[in-house]
């Protein structure tokens, strides 16, 4: 368990076809042959160097051959950042536009999606990934809107991940020229780290949070294109100053955009509507 | 953030590699986590410890190395220590920073016997 969020283990995910099948994925095969033999004990020879790259290795025992180091100097989030990179490949070849949507749960994206999807659908093709921890409610909104989608479930994971993209895109035929959205699952913190392959990053929140959520989770804000401000029709209600979260936000991240909305009354949608029209 | 997949990506990265070295065991690891990379590094160090078992790392020595944030003010240039990522400049008190250092979250080597 991450004792950050709480989430469990993220390579237990399956991806629910329209067809009511589903895959479990667990990417994670350790080999399980073990070499158990320590009993071979060397004479130190000190006429050969002791190589030590780094000053940091406890307590050696000098019965044994020299150690060796590797050097790796990897980014241990390389092999997503490289999948990732595929994926944004495959999207410029295809001429799809990807969009990955996040917020904190409850803030409002799937509504969104389904405002949009009904304003879009005559002029442009919709697909949808569709992120969450458990049950395919959302895609079925979705589909219900008229766009072909699928359900990733994280099982007790929090985030979406490259890979997790890279299996539903060979699930689900994207067409060239579409938009692809991508409802990241409901969480400020993990999904920031995940590059998926997208073109933008759009940050939703609504007036019902506090409008210091861009202090507490920079790394969200600092990593997005554009922030949407939701549920502004109960603004009138809620001690949300939008100024001061455009403020804290800017602060962070100089190049954000903002759109104030309210998927429910459509204030707002034409705004965004011209934004993703203009990418 | 999230340090269990963390956790699982370098447990992959370690049996690639000691794969490609031809070796089933790991005897120390050193990973680098800065201050401003957004994990948690005790957190992180929890999560490792799950999922070590039956893998190359399983009784290797983890050493976490912390690196400290260091930014500089995009208005008067000045360097300094950086605690969060929205530290402000302690000269002229602007905002944001560029953040120079303490951002890494790498796998710096492996040790095997």
């Amino acid at each position: 368990m991450c004792d950050t969020c709480g989430c469990g283990n993220p390579d237990e995910f399956k991806i629910h076809d329209r067809d009511g099948h589903h895959d479990h994925k667990n990417a994670h095969d350790h080999q399980h042959d073990h070499d158990h033999d320590h009993g071979h004990h060397h004479t130190h020879d000190h006429d050969h160097g002791h190589d030590h790259h780094h000053g940091h290795s406890p307590s050696h025992s000098h019965d044994h051959a020299p150690k060796k180091v590797i050097n790796l100097n990897m980014d241990i989030l390389s092999e997503n950042n490289r999948l990732a990179e595929r994926n944004r490949g495959y999207f410029e070849g295809k001429s799809i536009l990807a969009v990955n949507l996040v917020s904190s749960p409850g803030s409002g994206k799937t509504t969104i999606l389904e405002k949009t999807i009904q304003a879009l659908i005559s002029s442009r093709k919709i697909f949808v990934i569709e992120g969450d921890q458990q049950t395919a409610r959302d895609a079925d909104r979705i589909e219900k809107s008229g766009a072909p989608a699928i359900q990733i479930n994280t099982g007790s994971g929090c985030h979406l991940d490259a890979k997790m993209i890279h299996l539903a895109l060979k699930k689900m035929e994207v067409d060239s020229q579409s938009i692809l959205f991508i409802e990241n699952v409901g969480n400020l913190v993990c999904p920031a780290m995940f590059d998926l392959g997208e073109q933008k990053r759009v940050v939703v929140i609504s007036v019902t949070e506090g409008d210091d959520k861009p202090l507490k989770y920079p790394y969200m804000f600092q990593s997005s294109n554009l922030c949407i401000i939701n549920k502004t029709d109960l603004l009138p209600y809620v001690d949300f100053s939008v100024d001061t979260a455009v403020n804290y936000a800017k602060q962070l991240n100089p190049d954000l955009e903002f759109i104030q909305m309210s998927a429910k009354t459509g204030e707002g949608m034409p705004e965004w509507l011209i934004w993703l029209n203009k990418l | 953030m999230h340090e269990l997949s963390l956790a699982l990506e370098v447990v992959d990265i370690a049996q690639r590699e000691a794969g490609k070295q031809g070796v089933t065991a790991v005897s120390e690891i050193l990973i680098e986590v800065g201050d401003l990379s957004g994990v948690e590094a005790d957190a992180f160090q929890s999560a490792l410890e799950l999922v070590v078992k039956d893998s190359v790392l399983e009784k290797a020595l983890v050493n976490l190395q912390r690196t400290p944030g260091t930014g500089k003010c995009r208005s008067c240039n000045v360097g300094f220590q950086m605690k969060t990522r929205v530290d402000t400049c302690p000269n002229c008190r602007c905002f944001p920073s560029e953040i120079t250092g303490g951002d890494e979250f790498r796998i710096v080597s492996l040790t095997i016997d």
